[in-house]
């Protein structure tokens, strides 16, 4: 859970992770006519029949499960679209593709929800796994590339389930990458020969993606 | 002084180092087969670091560098330090290894730090992201202290994450309401 005190766990596990995903909007259709609902973070509705409705995703899931609408999938979940996220993920080497701060989380939940709903259900959760497969790998072979150098880390369109998994790894081995390179340990001459002009410096930030 | 409490850190300073003597010390019996109570000048003994550590702020003593970093373990790190048995060594290479760097003479063991882990953190990312069965690994016995703490840290967060996937029940009950209390009447 988040804040213990216990250094060797991750800051968010991966419930709490999932609940704050589900903060993000989607569409449903519902199927009945409701007054407009009042909550602390807004205001949604009124909900007529047929007519499609932007709400947060924990709403959506809450409705869906009384049977009082449809949802209908992002945009970006459909076969065309994450085939060809896909391709381009197993392209590049060191590029990460754009998706959503949230597509694993998002899409776990359709498809434990709202599986009826989503075309082709099973073409799209493998597509999905091997996306997810493909940008982990890449992540993996990105870090090995590590070196003392690298006081920070900064990598592009990293979805938060995946950031979230690395972190602590991350963090600790920065920590130990730092405390190896301290100036006591290493003796001034060894470290002239690295050093470059600080005109164009980013020695000391290690980008994953150029 | 953030590491006061920590108990990594207090069995680091536990290592021996061996140090000789460079005052002679009356009333100490650190040699219990000596028929004197004190040491002479020259004298070799092996001491924890916490004592030997504040021997030589007194100068009292100078230290030698330990066994655990000597030409043999270098030579292997040079070869593939990937396989060295670390933790047969001393389980707390690397912390031990920055507390000596500072005190003894010799400027050569930051470097030799440096690069052992290097190569060996590229094993440890690999094998505990990906690792299956994590008690079958031979791997994991050669690995110091610090690279244990990195691969468990990579290891429970992937099987949170695994778990998390196969989904399951999202709120736990928490382990105080299961226990049923006994009437006391």
């Amino acid at each position: 859970m988040a804040g213990q005190s216990d250094p060797h766990q991750s800051l968010f596990s991966a419930e709490e992770v999932e609940f704050i995903a589900e903060d993000e909007m989607v569409e449903i259709i519902p199927n009945l006519r409701m007054d407009a609902l009042n909550f602390i973070c807004g205001d949604f509705g009124p909900f007529f029949p047929q007519i499609a409705t932007q709400v947060p995703l924990w709403l959506a899931v809450a409705l869906k499960k009384r049977g009082k609408c449809t949802i209908r999938p992002p945009q970006w979940m459909s076969v065309e679209k994450l085939t060809q996220v896909l391709e381009a993920e197993r392209d590049s080497q060191r590029m990460f593709e754009q998706l959503p701060f949230h597509y694993v989380e998002i899409s776990r939940l359709l498809f434990d929800h709202a599986r009826d709903d989503i075309p082709d259900v099973y073409m799209v959760r493998s597509l999905i796994e091997d996306i997810r497969d493909v940008r982990f790998h890449k992540v993996e072979t990105n870090l090995e590339t590590l070196t003392e150098r690298a006081f920070a880390l900064k990598i592009n369109n990293l979805s938060a389930m995946e950031v979230n998994i690395v972190r602590p790894f991350v963090g600790r081995a920065l920590q130990a990458f730092y405390k190896h390179d301290s100036l006591e340990l290493i003796p001034d001459q060894e470290r002239v020969s690295d050093r470059r002009p600080q005109v164009a410096n980013n020695a000391t930030r290690r980008h994953l993606r150029r | 002084m953030g590491k006061f409490y920590d108990m990594d850190d207090i069995i680091t300073d536990e290592e021996v180092v061996s140090i000789v003597f460079e005052k002679a010390a009356c009333g100490v019996g650190i040699d219990p087969s000596s028929e004197t109570d004190s040491v002479e000048v020259g004298s070799k003994v092996e001491l924890p670091f916490w004592l030997a550590h504040e021997l030589q702020l007194r100068q009292a003593v100078s230290m030698n560098i330990p066994t655990c970093f000597n030409q043999k373990t270098r030579l292997e790190i040079q070869a593939d330090s990937a396989c060295v048995d670390l933790r047969s060594r001393c389980p707390f290479f690397y912390e031990f290894g920055c507390k000596i760097a500072p005190l003894v003479g010799v400027r050569t063991i930051g470097p030799l730090l440096l690069s052992a882990f290097k190569s060996r953190y590229k094993e440890v990312l690999t094998k505990a992201h990906t690792a299956a069965f994590p008690a079958a690994s031979k791997h994991l016995t050669i690995l110091t202290k610090e690279e244990t703490n990195l691969y468990e840290a990579a290891q429970s967060s992937m099987t949170a994450f695994k778990r998390w996937r196969m989904g399951g029940p999202r709120f736990q009950r928490a382990s105080v309401l299961g226990r049923k209390r006994k009437s006391t009447d």
